[in-house]
């Protein structure tokens, strides 16, 4: 580390801050749009980090996924209603109990980060890239029923989502 | 792998990267400028027009001027607009869209970048696109503009899940091919896609694939008959309503350039590219022309469907997406999947797929005519004029059609 400045390091402090800056604006914005547009930055940040974790599969779902769909069905949902508008109070009477939970899950998370013996390989080369055909075998295969769980559990969760915004023929 | 090779130096990476920057930005200028002024001549022609004619011979420096113009403009911004939004949302609508050129392949060794997973890497980056969109229509604090990028973001989303299904599909059959040669896993290349295409495109093995991929195109790109989102009658241009200059420009640009780029992927995917019907041995010459007649040819088909076909409603493209082309989509990766584990030939997936294409087709006939047999019926219950006079007995038949 000390004799010199790999490209990958320097590309991850500036992920890193990239990132940390919109997660520090996704909670700070007051206007709840531009915390959407922070997320986006963040989440994009993440999937930097993906690309050098060569993970690039995960990297491209991630912006797939996070990046365009969740955070355009957020923004959506913001823009028909009245985001534009300051919330009125951003801090209820649960602010103590809200400090007290945001600070004993970092306490935890940093405790497991600490706590965990992490395996680092000799050398950069040890990675062993995995492959997209790797991931498909092991979903497709080992895991498919875990797969088929999750596949039927998002099911029901919409299919009961659109039964609850649809309009009740029955009550009128 | 471009320029250095054609240039038959040596370069470092950087230099290299920055090279392949400015390649794809002058090209796509250039791309634009051609774009714009076809549409408007092939627009002219389908309304009986001759279209521009007086900038240079037959109004070939049209696109010129209009970009001085633009450049020329005064930019605009609304008091009221948001201020960050506003400004960053044309860069964001953008930028996705020049990266989506890095996977495509001209040649068989002229592309930016060969990724493996380039089918992945094009739909991914080119879903951000919509982000730009959204803070544009947000952003200008104009409930037309609001409506219309609202209307973008969910057309975009919808269209979005079938489209990457059939490429899902596609992807099977070529990795099936592949197979035969040994590597499988080069199926998310579109390069090796192309490859594989020399003596069968791959419309002849997924044809409801590609009928698919044509409309999601269409509505990704808010072409008509899917542009509602920037529908002047309805939402008084969209999204971009209180742009202007330079950065309504990029809107266009961005536009212009996803055309241009998903007409590519189409006919590499669909068409055989570079490939079909020469082989891979005909050299660089006569690949890039032949993939340049493909693309040309999709291009006129899109330009066409402007002028052929009238808008429809936004609840009709909802529910096209949903009801109708996400269920033949996935019926089709389920078909291959059936087919392809079970080692069925190529002619066994095609004529599978036409059957879709064409089971399809029935539907929306049968559900068309429904509708309008429904206006017929209505139209019956209307109280009948007295039998008087004993004229011919009018059918209500053509009463229900609009």
């Amino acid at each position: 580390m000390e004799d010199g400045v790999t490209a990958t390091q320097v590309v991850f402090w500036i992920l890193a801050v990239v990132m940390l800056v919109s997660a520090i604006g996704v909670i700070t914005a007051g206007n709840i749009v531009y915390a959407a547009l922070f997320f986006i930055a963040a989440l994009a940040g993440v999937a930097g980090i993906y690309l050098i974790l060569t993970v690039e599969f995960i990297a491209l779902v991630q912006l797939l996924i996070y990046g365009s769909a969740v955070v355009i069905l957020i923004l959506f949902a913001l823009m028909l209603t009245r985001a534009r508008e300051r919330p009125q109070a951003l801090f209820g009477r649960s602010r103590p109990l809200g400090i007290a939970a945001a600070l004993g899950l970092m306490a935890a998370l940093i405790g497991g980060i600490v706590a965990t013996t992490w395996t680092t390989p000799e050398s950069s080369s040890a990675i062993q890239p995995v492959g997209l055909q790797t991931i498909g075998d092991a979903i497709f295969t080992i895991w498919i029923v875990p797969f088929i769980i999750v596949g039927v559990l998002l099911s029901i969760a919409l299919d009961g989502a659109i039964m609850l915004a649809s309009p009740d023929e029955d009550d009128n | 792998m471009v320029l250095s090779e054609f240039a038959g130096v040596s370069m470092p990476d950087w230099l290299d990267a920055i090279l392949r920057i400015i390649f794809i930005v002058a090209l796509m200028t250039i791309m634009a400028f051609a774009l714009i002024y076809g549409e408007r001549k092939i627009l002219a022609r389908f309304q009986a027009r001759v279209g521009p004619t007086r900038t240079g011979p037959i109004g070939t420096l049209q696109s010129i001027a209009d970009a001085l113009k633009l450049i020329t403009k005064e930019d605009v911004r609304p008091i009221t607009a948001d201020r960050w939004a506003f400004e960053l949302a044309p860069y964001m609508a953008f930028v996705p869209v020049f990266l989506v050129f890095v996977p495509m392949p001209f040649t068989e060794t002229w592309f930016i970048r060969d990724l493996n997973l380039g089918l992945l890497f094009v739909f991914a980056v080119l879903g951000l696109n919509i982000v730009g969109v959204v803070m544009a229509a947000w952003g200008s604090d104009n409930k037309y503009a609001l409506l219309g990028g609202v209307r973008a973001a969910a057309q975009a989303i919808s269209y979005e899940i079938p489209m990457l299904l059939i490429v899902v599909a596609v992807v099977m059959v070529a990795a099936g091919r592949l197979a035969v040669d040994g590597d499988a896993s080069a199926a998310g290349s579109i390069n090796s896609i192309v490859g594989d295409q020399t003596t069968t495109p791959y419309i002849l093995l997924q044809p409801l694939g590609f009928f698919i991929f044509i409309i999601g195109m269409l509505a990704e790109l808010h072409r008509p008959p899917f542009d509602m989102p920037i529908a002047e009658s309805e939402v008084v241009g969209g999204y971009f309503v209180e742009y202007s200059g330079m950065r309504w420009g990029l809107f266009f640009l961005a536009e212009y350039t996803a055309l241009f780029l998903l007409v590519v992927l189409a006919s590499s995917l669909f068409l055989g590219g570079w490939n079909w019907p020469f082989g891979a041995d005909v050299g660089l010459g006569l690949q890039i022309v032949l993939t340049l007649v493909k693309t040309t040819v999709m291009i006129v088909l899109v330009i066409g469907s402007r002028a052929l076909f009238p808008r429809l409603r936004i609840d009709q493209l909802m529910s096209f997406s949903w009801k109708v082309l996400l269920p033949f989509a996935i019926v089709q990766v389920i078909a291959n999947g059936i087919i392809l584990s079970y080692g069925g030939a190529d002619w066994v997936v095609g004529i599978v797929s036409f059957g879709l294409l064409v089971a399809l087709g029935g539907l929306v006939y049968y559900i068309m005519r429904r509708k309008q047999g429904e206006g017929a019926r209505t139209v019956q219950t209307t109280p009948a004029t007295p039998r008087v006079i004993t004229a011919p007995e009018v059918t209500p038949v053509e009463a229900g059609g609009d």
